[in-house]
Protein backbone atom coordinates (compact mmCIF):
# COMPACT_ATOMS: atom_id res chain seq x y z
CA UNK A 1 0.00 0.00 0.00
CA UNK A 2 2.23 2.74 1.01
CA UNK A 3 4.94 1.18 -2.19
CA UNK A 4 1.66 2.04 -4.60
CA UNK A 5 1.05 5.04 -2.86
CA UNK A 6 4.85 6.42 -3.34
CA UNK A 7 4.92 5.10 -6.56
CA UNK A 8 1.75 7.29 -7.83
CA UNK A 9 3.01 10.36 -6.04
CA UNK A 10 6.01 9.84 -8.20
CA UNK A 11 3.86 9.11 -11.10
CA UNK A 12 1.91 11.97 -11.00
CA UNK A 13 5.03 14.54 -10.39
CA UNK A 14 7.19 13.41 -13.23
CA UNK A 15 4.53 11.62 -15.42
CA UNK A 16 2.81 14.93 -17.27
CA UNK A 17 6.44 16.21 -18.42
CA UNK A 18 7.61 12.51 -19.70
CA UNK A 19 3.89 12.68 -21.73
CA UNK A 20 4.16 15.49 -23.07
CA UNK A 21 7.81 15.03 -24.55
CA UNK A 22 6.99 11.85 -25.86
CA UNK A 23 3.92 13.38 -27.48
CA UNK A 24 5.51 16.19 -28.69
CA UNK A 25 8.79 15.49 -29.07
CA UNK A 26 10.04 12.13 -29.68
CA UNK A 27 7.00 10.87 -31.45
CA UNK A 28 7.32 13.47 -34.26
CA UNK A 29 11.44 13.12 -34.68
CA UNK A 30 10.82 9.05 -34.68
CA UNK A 31 8.10 9.78 -37.23
CA UNK A 32 10.66 11.77 -39.05
CA UNK A 33 13.32 9.02 -38.40
CA UNK A 34 10.89 6.84 -39.73
CA UNK A 35 10.13 8.49 -43.17
CA UNK A 36 13.36 9.44 -44.02
CA UNK A 37 14.28 5.37 -44.56
CA UNK A 38 11.28 5.63 -46.73
CA UNK A 39 12.21 5.28 -50.37
CA UNK A 40 9.37 6.45 -53.80
CA UNK A 41 7.39 3.43 -53.25
CA UNK A 42 7.17 3.30 -49.27
CA UNK A 43 9.30 0.53 -48.98
CA UNK A 44 12.14 0.67 -46.91
CA UNK A 45 15.23 2.08 -48.56
CA UNK A 46 18.86 3.54 -47.95
CA UNK A 47 18.78 4.67 -51.58
CA UNK A 48 17.80 8.60 -50.84
CA UNK A 49 20.52 8.75 -48.18
CA UNK A 50 23.35 7.39 -51.16
CA UNK A 51 22.59 9.70 -53.11
CA UNK A 52 22.22 12.63 -51.09
CA UNK A 53 25.12 11.84 -48.64
CA UNK A 54 27.44 11.49 -51.45
CA UNK A 55 26.53 14.73 -53.28
CA UNK A 56 29.03 17.70 -53.33
CA UNK A 57 26.82 20.00 -52.69
CA UNK A 58 26.04 18.24 -49.40
CA UNK A 59 29.72 17.16 -48.82
CA UNK A 60 31.14 20.98 -49.42
CA UNK A 61 28.53 22.45 -47.09
CA UNK A 62 28.91 19.52 -44.41
CA UNK A 63 33.01 19.77 -44.42
CA UNK A 64 32.49 23.64 -43.86
CA UNK A 65 29.91 23.41 -41.10
CA UNK A 66 32.49 21.29 -39.88
CA UNK A 67 35.38 23.64 -40.47
CA UNK A 68 33.69 26.76 -38.57
CA UNK A 69 32.69 24.75 -35.43
CA UNK A 70 36.54 23.82 -34.73
CA UNK A 71 37.45 27.71 -35.49
CA UNK A 72 34.81 29.13 -33.43
CA UNK A 73 35.74 26.34 -30.72
CA UNK A 74 39.21 27.07 -31.01
CA UNK A 75 38.71 30.94 -31.13
CA UNK A 76 36.43 30.83 -28.19
CA UNK A 77 39.28 28.84 -25.65
CA UNK A 78 41.90 31.08 -26.93
CA UNK A 79 40.07 34.41 -25.61
CA UNK A 80 38.21 32.59 -22.64
CA UNK A 81 41.17 31.20 -20.89
CA UNK A 82 43.42 34.34 -20.14
CA UNK A 83 39.80 36.31 -19.94
CA UNK A 84 38.23 33.86 -17.40
CA UNK A 85 41.30 33.41 -15.61
CA UNK A 86 41.84 37.27 -15.02
CA UNK A 87 38.11 36.97 -14.08
CA UNK A 88 38.50 34.08 -10.85
CA UNK A 89 42.05 36.78 -10.14
CA UNK A 90 39.55 39.44 -9.28
CA UNK A 91 37.25 40.56 -5.97
CA UNK A 92 33.94 39.40 -5.73
CA UNK A 93 32.05 42.27 -6.39
CA UNK A 94 33.90 42.89 -9.66
CA UNK A 95 33.85 39.78 -11.22
CA UNK A 96 29.98 39.50 -10.47
CA UNK A 97 28.73 42.58 -12.09
CA UNK A 98 31.28 41.42 -14.79
CA UNK A 99 29.87 37.95 -15.18
CA UNK A 100 26.28 39.40 -15.78
CA UNK A 101 27.37 41.28 -18.11
CA UNK A 102 29.14 38.65 -20.32
CA UNK A 103 25.86 36.68 -20.60
CA UNK A 104 24.28 39.67 -22.79
CA UNK A 105 24.65 37.91 -26.07
CA UNK A 106 22.91 34.62 -24.60
CA UNK A 107 20.15 37.08 -23.50
CA UNK A 108 19.78 39.45 -26.14
CA UNK A 109 17.71 38.72 -29.79
CA UNK A 110 19.74 36.67 -31.86
CA UNK A 111 18.35 38.23 -35.18
CA UNK A 112 19.36 42.14 -33.20
CA UNK A 113 22.51 40.96 -32.23
CA UNK A 114 23.08 39.66 -35.72
CA UNK A 115 22.10 42.88 -37.24
CA UNK A 116 24.86 44.55 -35.41
CA UNK A 117 27.04 42.95 -37.46
CA UNK A 118 25.71 43.91 -40.66
CA UNK A 119 26.65 47.37 -39.24
CA UNK A 120 29.61 46.51 -38.65
CA UNK A 121 31.19 44.79 -41.74
CA UNK A 122 28.87 46.12 -44.52
CA UNK A 123 29.60 48.16 -47.66
CA UNK A 124 29.08 51.51 -46.05
CA UNK A 125 29.55 49.65 -42.29
CA UNK A 126 32.20 50.56 -39.58
CA UNK A 127 35.31 48.24 -41.41
CA UNK A 128 34.63 49.73 -44.32
CA UNK A 129 33.78 53.43 -43.65
CA UNK A 130 37.74 52.87 -40.78
CA UNK A 131 39.57 51.43 -44.11
CA UNK A 132 38.51 53.97 -46.44
CA UNK A 133 38.91 57.07 -43.74
CA UNK A 134 42.62 55.72 -43.72
CA UNK A 135 42.96 55.43 -46.95
CA UNK A 136 43.87 51.53 -47.02
CA UNK A 137 41.38 50.96 -49.43
CA UNK A 138 39.50 52.94 -52.24
CA UNK A 139 36.38 50.41 -52.80
CA UNK A 140 34.71 49.08 -50.36
CA UNK A 141 35.65 45.25 -49.06
CA UNK A 142 33.47 42.67 -48.96
CA UNK A 143 33.33 41.53 -45.56
CA UNK A 144 29.89 40.17 -45.06
CA UNK A 145 28.49 36.91 -46.84
CA UNK A 146 32.17 35.26 -46.30
CA UNK A 147 32.95 32.79 -43.87
CA UNK A 148 34.98 35.25 -42.17
CA UNK A 149 31.79 37.11 -40.71
CA UNK A 150 29.72 33.65 -39.99
CA UNK A 151 32.97 32.40 -37.61
CA UNK A 152 33.04 36.06 -36.07
CA UNK A 153 29.46 36.53 -35.61
CA UNK A 154 29.10 32.72 -33.81
CA UNK A 155 32.21 33.27 -31.82
CA UNK A 156 30.75 36.33 -30.11
CA UNK A 157 27.35 34.69 -29.57
CA UNK A 158 28.94 31.01 -27.75
CA UNK A 159 32.07 32.87 -26.12
CA UNK A 160 30.24 33.58 -23.40
CA UNK A 161 29.66 29.83 -23.21
CA UNK A 162 33.13 29.14 -22.82
CA UNK A 163 33.38 31.64 -20.00
CA UNK A 164 30.83 30.30 -17.88
CA UNK A 165 32.55 26.59 -18.06
CA UNK A 166 35.71 27.67 -17.62
CA UNK A 167 35.57 30.25 -14.91
CA UNK A 168 33.45 27.68 -12.83
CA UNK A 169 36.36 25.37 -13.74
CA UNK A 170 39.26 27.91 -12.87
CA UNK A 171 37.68 28.83 -9.49
CA UNK A 172 38.53 25.51 -8.36
CA UNK A 173 42.09 25.60 -8.78
CA UNK A 174 44.00 26.63 -5.59
CA UNK A 175 46.37 29.57 -6.87
CA UNK A 176 49.03 28.14 -4.60
CA UNK A 177 49.71 25.43 -7.29
CA UNK A 178 50.56 27.40 -10.35
CA UNK A 179 52.61 29.67 -7.76
CA UNK A 180 53.84 26.39 -7.35
CA UNK A 181 54.88 25.43 -10.53
CA UNK A 182 56.51 29.15 -10.88
CA UNK A 183 58.60 29.16 -7.58
CA UNK A 184 60.00 25.54 -9.12
CA UNK A 185 61.15 26.78 -12.47
CA UNK A 186 58.37 26.34 -14.81
CA UNK A 187 58.08 29.20 -17.07
CA UNK A 188 54.24 30.45 -17.84
CA UNK A 189 54.04 27.85 -20.39
CA UNK A 190 54.61 25.32 -18.56
CA UNK A 191 52.60 25.88 -15.74
CA UNK A 192 49.56 26.65 -18.32
CA UNK A 193 49.94 23.32 -20.18
CA UNK A 194 51.09 21.02 -17.19
CA UNK A 195 48.92 22.88 -13.82
CA UNK A 196 46.09 24.79 -15.53
CA UNK A 197 44.96 22.93 -18.34
CA UNK A 198 44.63 19.32 -16.43
CA UNK A 199 43.09 20.75 -13.94
CA UNK A 200 40.21 22.90 -15.67
CA UNK A 201 40.31 20.28 -18.46
CA UNK A 202 36.46 19.29 -17.38
CA UNK A 203 35.42 22.68 -18.00
CA UNK A 204 37.02 23.47 -21.25
CA UNK A 205 35.39 19.53 -22.51
CA UNK A 206 32.13 20.90 -21.75
CA UNK A 207 32.61 24.56 -22.89
CA UNK A 208 33.88 23.14 -26.49
CA UNK A 209 31.05 20.63 -26.10
CA UNK A 210 28.56 23.68 -25.73
CA UNK A 211 30.20 25.52 -28.45
CA UNK A 212 30.99 23.13 -31.00
CA UNK A 213 27.46 21.54 -31.00
CA UNK A 214 26.37 24.91 -30.94
CA UNK A 215 27.92 26.46 -33.62
CA UNK A 216 27.41 23.57 -36.47
CA UNK A 217 23.62 23.93 -35.61
CA UNK A 218 23.12 27.58 -35.70
CA UNK A 219 20.58 29.22 -38.08
CA UNK A 220 20.34 33.21 -37.31
CA UNK A 221 24.23 33.82 -37.63
CA UNK A 222 24.81 32.01 -41.06
CA UNK A 223 21.18 33.16 -42.74
CA UNK A 224 22.42 37.14 -41.84
CA UNK A 225 26.25 36.69 -42.15
CA UNK A 226 26.18 33.73 -45.07
CA UNK A 227 23.02 34.72 -47.05
CA UNK A 228 22.81 32.04 -49.63
CA UNK A 229 26.35 32.41 -50.55
CA UNK A 230 28.45 30.46 -47.86
CA UNK A 231 25.40 27.97 -46.90
CA UNK A 232 26.02 25.66 -43.77
CA UNK A 233 23.90 22.74 -42.95
CA UNK A 234 21.06 24.93 -41.01
CA UNK A 235 20.76 27.16 -44.16
CA UNK A 236 20.64 24.20 -46.56
CA UNK A 237 17.89 22.21 -44.34
CA UNK A 238 15.93 26.01 -44.27
CA UNK A 239 16.52 25.54 -48.30
CA UNK A 240 15.61 22.26 -48.85
CA UNK A 241 13.01 22.70 -46.89
CA UNK A 242 10.70 25.86 -46.83
CA UNK A 243 12.67 27.07 -50.31
CA UNK A 244 12.63 23.92 -52.68
CA UNK A 245 10.22 21.74 -50.87
CA UNK A 246 12.05 19.36 -51.11
CA UNK A 247 11.02 16.80 -47.50
CA UNK A 248 13.31 13.99 -48.19
CA UNK A 249 16.34 16.02 -48.36
CA UNK A 250 16.16 17.83 -45.60
CA UNK A 251 14.97 15.46 -43.27
CA UNK A 252 18.36 13.40 -43.86
CA UNK A 253 20.41 16.68 -42.98
CA UNK A 254 18.24 16.89 -39.91
CA UNK A 255 19.42 13.37 -39.39
CA UNK A 256 22.99 14.12 -40.10
CA UNK A 257 22.56 17.18 -37.71
CA UNK A 258 21.32 15.15 -34.98
CA UNK A 259 23.73 12.22 -35.60
CA UNK A 260 27.25 14.69 -36.03
CA UNK A 261 25.74 16.90 -32.74
CA UNK A 262 25.31 13.71 -30.81
CA UNK A 263 28.59 11.79 -31.65
CA UNK A 264 30.40 15.00 -30.70
CA UNK A 265 28.64 15.06 -27.23
CA UNK A 266 29.49 11.21 -26.23
CA UNK A 267 33.16 11.43 -27.45
CA UNK A 268 33.98 14.26 -25.65
CA UNK A 269 32.08 13.63 -22.90
CA UNK A 270 33.90 10.12 -22.49
CA UNK A 271 37.43 12.54 -21.92
CA UNK A 272 36.24 14.05 -19.10
CA UNK A 273 38.03 13.34 -16.29
CA UNK A 274 36.50 10.89 -13.78
CA UNK A 275 35.70 12.96 -10.61
CA UNK A 276 33.03 14.63 -12.81
CA UNK B 1 53.77 41.97 -19.38
CA UNK B 2 53.08 39.81 -16.84
CA UNK B 3 50.35 37.25 -16.87
CA UNK B 4 48.12 39.12 -15.19
CA UNK B 5 48.44 42.09 -17.08
CA UNK B 6 48.35 40.17 -20.43
CA UNK B 7 44.82 38.27 -18.99
CA UNK B 8 43.45 41.46 -18.11
CA UNK B 9 44.19 42.85 -21.58
CA UNK B 10 42.48 39.64 -23.19
CA UNK B 11 39.75 39.90 -20.89
CA UNK B 12 39.00 43.80 -22.19
CA UNK B 13 39.46 42.97 -25.75
CA UNK B 14 36.84 40.12 -25.01
CA UNK B 15 34.34 42.56 -23.57
CA UNK B 16 34.72 44.94 -26.26
CA UNK B 17 34.20 41.86 -28.93
CA UNK B 18 30.66 41.19 -27.22
CA UNK B 19 29.66 44.29 -26.44
CA UNK B 20 30.88 46.71 -29.26
CA UNK B 21 28.19 45.87 -31.92
CA UNK B 22 25.66 46.34 -29.22
CA UNK B 23 26.83 50.23 -28.94
CA UNK B 24 27.60 50.45 -33.16
CA UNK B 25 23.96 49.36 -33.50
CA UNK B 26 22.01 51.22 -30.70
CA UNK B 27 24.07 54.19 -32.50
CA UNK B 28 23.19 53.50 -36.15
CA UNK B 29 19.77 53.29 -35.51
CA UNK B 30 19.85 57.41 -34.71
CA UNK B 31 20.89 58.00 -38.64
CA UNK B 32 18.58 59.84 -41.55
CA UNK B 33 19.74 57.91 -44.53
CA UNK B 34 17.57 55.09 -45.51
CA UNK B 35 21.05 53.00 -45.97
CA UNK B 36 22.97 51.75 -43.02
CA UNK B 37 26.25 53.72 -42.93
CA UNK B 38 28.28 54.21 -40.18
CA UNK B 39 29.05 56.58 -38.72
CA UNK B 40 25.45 57.91 -39.15
CA UNK B 41 24.77 61.19 -40.64
CA UNK B 42 22.37 63.24 -39.10
CA UNK B 43 20.12 62.51 -36.58
CA UNK B 44 16.52 61.34 -36.61
CA UNK B 45 14.52 59.01 -33.96
CA UNK B 46 11.76 58.44 -37.23
CA UNK B 47 13.24 54.49 -37.70
CA UNK B 48 11.47 54.54 -33.72
CA UNK B 49 8.98 56.37 -34.85
CA UNK B 50 8.19 53.80 -38.14
CA UNK B 51 8.88 50.34 -36.01
CA UNK B 52 5.69 51.31 -33.74
CA UNK B 53 3.55 51.88 -36.82
CA UNK B 54 4.29 48.86 -38.42
CA UNK B 55 1.45 46.88 -37.70
CA UNK B 56 3.27 43.61 -38.74
CA UNK B 57 5.83 44.22 -35.67
CA UNK B 58 2.98 45.02 -33.16
CA UNK B 59 1.01 41.75 -34.67
CA UNK B 60 4.40 39.47 -33.92
CA UNK B 61 5.43 41.24 -30.65
CA UNK B 62 1.73 39.57 -29.35
CA UNK B 63 2.44 36.70 -30.99
CA UNK B 64 5.61 36.18 -29.06
CA UNK B 65 4.66 37.88 -26.02
CA UNK B 66 1.41 35.22 -25.63
CA UNK B 67 3.73 32.40 -26.60
CA UNK B 68 6.76 32.86 -24.40
CA UNK B 69 4.12 33.38 -21.38
CA UNK B 70 1.83 30.78 -21.65
CA UNK B 71 5.00 28.39 -22.79
CA UNK B 72 6.75 29.61 -19.94
CA UNK B 73 3.79 28.97 -17.19
CA UNK B 74 3.53 25.32 -19.35
CA UNK B 75 7.75 24.30 -18.64
CA UNK B 76 7.45 25.22 -15.07
CA UNK B 77 3.86 23.60 -14.12
CA UNK B 78 5.45 20.51 -15.61
CA UNK B 79 9.34 21.35 -14.71
CA UNK B 80 8.98 22.26 -10.95
CA UNK B 81 7.86 18.71 -10.07
CA UNK B 82 9.89 16.71 -12.24
CA UNK B 83 12.61 18.44 -10.54
CA UNK B 84 11.54 18.10 -7.03
CA UNK B 85 11.07 14.06 -7.77
CA UNK B 86 14.46 14.03 -9.18
CA UNK B 87 16.57 15.61 -6.44
CA UNK B 88 14.37 14.38 -3.39
CA UNK B 89 13.82 10.71 -4.26
CA UNK B 90 15.52 7.36 -5.79
CA UNK B 91 13.25 4.84 -8.24
CA UNK B 92 13.05 2.87 -10.60
CA UNK B 93 13.27 3.96 -14.73
CA UNK B 94 14.63 7.43 -12.95
CA UNK B 95 18.18 7.63 -15.32
CA UNK B 96 15.94 6.76 -18.31
CA UNK B 97 12.97 9.35 -17.47
CA UNK B 98 16.03 12.01 -17.07
CA UNK B 99 16.95 10.80 -20.42
CA UNK B 100 13.92 11.21 -22.00
CA UNK B 101 13.05 15.13 -20.05
CA UNK B 102 16.27 16.42 -20.58
CA UNK B 103 16.64 15.18 -24.58
CA UNK B 104 15.25 18.32 -26.17
CA UNK B 105 18.81 19.75 -24.75
CA UNK B 106 20.64 18.03 -27.67
CA UNK B 107 18.61 18.01 -30.48
CA UNK B 108 18.98 21.24 -32.95
CA UNK B 109 15.95 23.54 -32.42
CA UNK B 110 16.13 23.32 -36.39
CA UNK B 111 15.40 19.81 -36.31
CA UNK B 112 12.88 19.77 -33.33
CA UNK B 113 10.76 22.66 -35.14
CA UNK B 114 10.99 20.54 -38.49
CA UNK B 115 9.58 17.57 -36.79
CA UNK B 116 6.79 19.19 -35.08
CA UNK B 117 5.92 20.53 -38.61
CA UNK B 118 5.68 17.14 -40.47
CA UNK B 119 4.13 15.39 -37.71
CA UNK B 120 1.44 18.19 -37.33
CA UNK B 121 0.66 18.04 -40.95
CA UNK B 122 0.54 14.38 -40.56
CA UNK B 123 -2.31 14.28 -37.43
CA UNK B 124 -3.94 17.28 -39.69
CA UNK B 125 -4.02 20.96 -39.06
CA UNK B 126 -3.44 22.31 -35.78
CA UNK B 127 -3.93 26.19 -35.12
CA UNK B 128 -0.51 27.97 -35.53
CA UNK B 129 -0.29 29.42 -32.31
CA UNK B 130 -1.22 26.08 -30.39
CA UNK B 131 1.75 24.49 -32.58
CA UNK B 132 3.69 27.41 -31.63
CA UNK B 133 3.20 26.90 -27.97
CA UNK B 134 3.72 23.07 -28.12
CA UNK B 135 6.99 23.62 -29.55
CA UNK B 136 8.43 26.43 -27.25
CA UNK B 137 7.15 24.33 -23.89
CA UNK B 138 8.93 21.30 -25.23
CA UNK B 139 12.68 23.23 -25.34
CA UNK B 140 11.63 25.17 -22.04
CA UNK B 141 10.96 21.84 -19.79
CA UNK B 142 14.55 20.59 -19.66
CA UNK B 143 15.68 24.13 -19.26
CA UNK B 144 13.39 25.23 -16.40
CA UNK B 145 13.86 21.66 -14.94
CA UNK B 146 17.46 22.21 -14.80
CA UNK B 147 17.43 25.63 -13.30
CA UNK B 148 14.87 24.78 -10.46
CA UNK B 149 16.80 21.50 -9.69
CA UNK B 150 20.07 23.09 -9.35
CA UNK B 151 18.42 25.44 -6.45
CA UNK B 152 16.04 22.24 -5.06
CA UNK B 153 19.83 20.87 -4.45
CA UNK B 154 20.70 23.33 -2.47
CA UNK B 155 17.68 23.75 -0.20
CA UNK B 156 18.62 22.28 3.15
CA UNK B 157 16.29 18.38 2.92
CA UNK B 158 15.92 18.81 7.04
CA UNK B 159 13.99 21.61 6.58
CA UNK B 160 11.69 20.35 4.88
CA UNK B 161 12.19 17.21 6.75
CA UNK B 162 11.12 18.74 10.29
CA UNK B 163 7.82 20.59 8.78
CA UNK B 164 6.88 16.75 7.70
CA UNK B 165 7.47 15.31 10.92
CA UNK B 166 5.42 17.90 12.95
CA UNK B 167 2.50 16.97 10.72
CA UNK B 168 2.30 18.53 7.64
CA UNK B 169 0.80 17.06 4.62
CA UNK B 170 3.62 16.79 1.77
CA UNK B 171 1.75 18.95 -0.49
CA UNK B 172 1.25 21.11 1.95
CA UNK B 173 4.84 21.37 3.11
CA UNK B 174 5.93 21.92 -0.22
CA UNK B 175 4.25 25.10 -0.45
CA UNK B 176 5.02 26.51 2.42
CA UNK B 177 8.34 25.39 3.03
CA UNK B 178 10.00 24.55 -0.30
CA UNK B 179 8.75 26.79 -2.60
CA UNK B 180 9.19 30.07 -0.50
CA UNK B 181 12.77 28.22 -0.14
CA UNK B 182 13.23 28.09 -4.14
CA UNK B 183 11.93 31.13 -5.22
CA UNK B 184 15.18 32.56 -6.54
CA UNK B 185 15.11 29.73 -8.81
CA UNK B 186 12.05 29.45 -9.99
CA UNK B 187 12.16 33.17 -10.45
CA UNK B 188 15.44 32.96 -12.63
CA UNK B 189 13.96 29.52 -14.40
CA UNK B 190 11.02 31.93 -15.42
CA UNK B 191 13.20 34.46 -16.76
CA UNK B 192 15.32 32.02 -18.30
CA UNK B 193 12.80 30.21 -19.92
CA UNK B 194 11.01 33.31 -21.18
CA UNK B 195 13.85 35.20 -22.92
CA UNK B 196 14.43 31.98 -24.04
CA UNK B 197 10.73 31.58 -25.94
CA UNK B 198 10.96 35.23 -26.66
CA UNK B 199 13.86 35.31 -28.85
CA UNK B 200 13.68 31.19 -30.77
CA UNK B 201 14.11 31.42 -34.22
CA UNK B 202 15.07 27.84 -35.36
CA UNK B 203 11.93 26.21 -33.65
CA UNK B 204 9.53 29.02 -34.58
CA UNK B 205 11.11 28.75 -37.98
CA UNK B 206 8.95 25.84 -39.58
CA UNK B 207 5.93 26.68 -37.13
CA UNK B 208 5.00 29.77 -38.41
CA UNK B 209 2.12 30.04 -40.37
CA UNK B 210 -0.09 32.73 -43.05
CA UNK B 211 -0.56 35.70 -41.47
CA UNK B 212 1.27 34.59 -37.88
CA UNK B 213 5.15 35.03 -37.29
CA UNK B 214 6.78 35.58 -33.56
CA UNK B 215 8.51 38.69 -33.35
CA UNK B 216 12.05 37.33 -34.74
CA UNK B 217 10.61 35.41 -37.32
CA UNK B 218 9.06 38.64 -38.68
CA UNK B 219 12.40 40.82 -38.12
CA UNK B 220 14.16 38.31 -40.69
CA UNK B 221 11.11 38.33 -43.12
CA UNK B 222 11.93 42.09 -43.27
CA UNK B 223 15.10 41.89 -43.56
CA UNK B 224 15.19 40.03 -46.64
CA UNK B 225 13.11 43.24 -48.13
CA UNK B 226 14.18 46.56 -46.88
CA UNK B 227 17.48 47.45 -45.47
CA UNK B 228 17.00 50.76 -43.33
CA UNK B 229 17.50 51.34 -39.86
CA UNK B 230 14.22 50.07 -39.06
CA UNK B 231 15.48 46.33 -37.89
CA UNK B 232 18.10 48.58 -35.92
CA UNK B 233 15.88 50.63 -34.46
CA UNK B 234 13.80 48.06 -32.94
CA UNK B 235 17.11 45.78 -32.41
CA UNK B 236 18.14 48.35 -30.20
CA UNK B 237 14.73 48.65 -28.26
CA UNK B 238 14.94 44.48 -27.74
CA UNK B 239 18.97 45.19 -26.49
CA UNK B 240 17.65 47.85 -23.93
CA UNK B 241 14.65 45.72 -22.55
CA UNK B 242 17.15 43.00 -22.33
CA UNK B 243 20.44 44.45 -20.74
CA UNK B 244 17.70 46.02 -18.30
CA UNK B 245 16.22 42.83 -17.15
CA UNK B 246 19.23 40.68 -17.12
CA UNK B 247 20.93 43.23 -14.87
CA UNK B 248 17.66 43.99 -12.33
CA UNK B 249 17.47 39.84 -12.50
CA UNK B 250 21.28 39.75 -11.70
CA UNK B 251 20.69 41.95 -8.36
CA UNK B 252 17.28 39.84 -7.36
CA UNK B 253 18.62 36.41 -8.14
CA UNK B 254 22.67 36.53 -9.40
CA UNK B 255 20.87 35.35 -13.05
CA UNK B 256 24.32 34.40 -14.45
CA UNK B 257 24.72 31.66 -11.73
CA UNK B 258 21.62 29.58 -13.78
CA UNK B 259 22.69 29.98 -16.97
Amino acid sequence: MNFSRRGRALAALVGPSALFLCLFFLLPLAFVLLQSFQGENGAFSLHQYASFLRSPRFLIVYGRTLKFGIMVTALSALLAYPASYALVRMDKGKRSVLMSIVILPLMTSPVARTYAWLVILGRFGLINQLLRGLGITHEPARLLYTQGAIVVGLAQLFLPLMVLSLVSALENIPPDSEEAALSLGANRLTAFFRVILPLSADGFILGSILVFTGSITAYVTPAILGGTGVLTLATLMQQEALVLMNWTDATIIAVVMVLSTLVFYLVLRRLRPETA
Amino acid sequence: MNRTKFALVVLIILYVFLLGPFLVIFVASFGQQAVMTFPPHGFSLKWFDKVFHQQMFLDSFWTSLYVALLATASALLLGVPAAYAFVRYNFRGKNLLETIISSPVIVPGLVIGFALLRFFVLIGNLPVLFGLYLGHTAILIPYALRVVAASLRNFDVDVEEAAVSLGAPRLRSFFLVVLPNIRAGVAAAFILSFITSFNNVPVSLFLTGPGVATLPIQMLVYMEYYFDPTIAALSSILIVVTVLIVQAAERAMGLSRYV
